[in-house]
């Protein structure tokens, strides 16, 4: 097996903790949090659409955009391609390991054979680093294993072609440029007025604050949609799914936003984010809050009137919280 | 000495569960530092809303914080485990 010589580390988040592992493998000294917080990451989007069989939400910016804003804030370079052809994407990579590359692929999850059978199911925006093969296999940093992984070259040809929504059509990147010198504290500043405006002024009716009221006022309408009580139940325990088990470092991403500031504080000498990130340590408490309460009612089917009613006014607390914590936040970066 | 404030530890975390998910037919002696809190083995029979409870149960009992799922699953292991990061997270 060839294999480059490559730190693996766990990670809360597939998409950052890949990036952040292949930039601290060209040599930029940078945390998984520092990552999240400098793509603005943090976000939230209450979707119903033909898209999706049953309205959804979600917490985080869309996929990709983690390694495109880090690009914009940092100065650094990817090299990404996506295949028409499955085999010229097997070719790619190949070479790109022969020449000890670590590559980034977006796979389809369920193919990573190496996880818990119970954990795998078909979602086709999972990001794992590639850091060696053999004739038949590729070793694997996947960022959700405690340790490096082997997988069939055959099985991976599957994971990084799937078909579906979101399909991967074999997208593979890595950091091509990292410049020499970055001004954290500026991209930080930026990144914080970005992630304030995602929240509080998109003028899209259903992102970032008015997506959480949105999601307030929706979801006591839900059993109206739902096929029955077991459908109902199983969305609503999708709310705790959403914000707790795909990755997101913890309550809906505000754990992983929380360090973000703790770190920033640090950088930009300013302790008004370490109060702030205390503040949004409370918010990330409460969202699971409401995921255990989620949890709860779906599993005992509780999902009378009484207990939406009490689900949306969790969620339209949370957006009163958010409300203040955003405008306060972009008033201290000012 | 510091093997008594483990073992004080691990029945104050075991107390903390029972008290938690109110299950009274079961004592702290009869729960196993050892055994995966969540398998077939353990007394306890647990599911995963009984897991959520206990994190939030963890953090605010002992003022610490267990973030991402996959920290979560490694740190409600067992007892032990249970232990061993409130003892590391009270040293940092």
């Amino acid at each position: 097996m060839k294999e480059i010589d490559f730190k693996h580390k766990m990670a809360a988040h597939c998409e950052t903790g890949t990036v952040t592992s292949l930039l601290n493998h060209k040599g930029l000294d940078i945390t998984e949090p520092m990552v999240f917080g400098l793509s603005s990451g943090i976000f939230f989007g209450y979707f119903e659409s033909s898209n999706f069989p049953f309205p959804t939400f979600i917490v985080r910016n869309k996929p990709g955009s983690i390694r495109t804003n880090i690009s914009k804030r940092l100065g650094v370079k990817f090299y990404t391609k996506k295949f028409r052809s499955d085999k010229e994407g097997e070719v790619t990579l190949n070479e790109l390991i022969l020449k000890d590359i670590p590559t980034a692929v977006q796979v389809d999850f369920y193919y990573m054979d190496y996880m818990p059978d119970y954990q795998r199911v078909h979602i086709n925006v999972h990001f794992v680093n590639i850091i060696g093969m053999n004739d038949s296999s590729y070793l694997i940093s996947d960022s959700y294993f405690p340790k490096k992984s082997e997988l069939k070259k055959t099985t991976m040809q599957k994971a990084r072609f799937a078909g579906g929504y979101m399909e991967p059509k074999g997208f593979l990147f890595y950091p091509e440029y990292i410049p020499e010198e970055i001004d954290f504290e500026k991209a930080i500043i930026k990144a914080i007025k970005k992630n304030a405006f995602y929240m509080l002024k998109l003028p899209v009716p259903f992102v970032g604050i008015k997506g959480m009221r949105k999601f307030a006022r929706k979801v006591t309408d839900w059993p109206n949609i739902a096929r029955d009580v077991d459908h109902l139940s199983h969305e609503i325990m999708r709310i705790n799914i959403l914000l707790e088990d795909q990755g997101t470092g913890g309550a809906g991403f505000r754990y992983l936003y929380a360090t973000f500031l703790q770190q920033a504080a640090d950088i930009v000498k300013d302790d008004g984010l370490k109060d702030m990130s205390k503040r949004m340590m409370e918010i990330g408490d409460n969202w699971r809050n409401i995921s255990y309460f989620a949890a709860k009612i779906g599993k005992n089917r509780d999902l009378g009137p009484e207990r939406l009613k009490e689900l949306s006014e969790m969620i339209n607390a949370r957006a009163d919280e958010e409300y203040k914590f955003f405008n306060d936040l972009n008033k201290l970066v000012k | 000495m510091q093997d008594i404030q483990t073992a004080e530890l691990k029945t104050e975390i075991k107390e903390l569960i029972l008290d938690t998910l109110k299950i009274n037919n079961i004592k702290p002696e009869d729960i196993d530092d050892s055994v995966p809190l969540f398998s077939n083995d353990n007394i306890l029979g647990l599911d995963s809303i009984d897991g959520i409870e206990l994190i939030m149960a963890v953090q605010k009992k002992f003022n610490v914080r267990i973030g991402d799922q996959n920290l979560s699953r490694s740190v409600l292991e067992s007892i032990d485990t249970i232990a061993e990061f409130v003892i590391k997270e009270k040293e940092n």
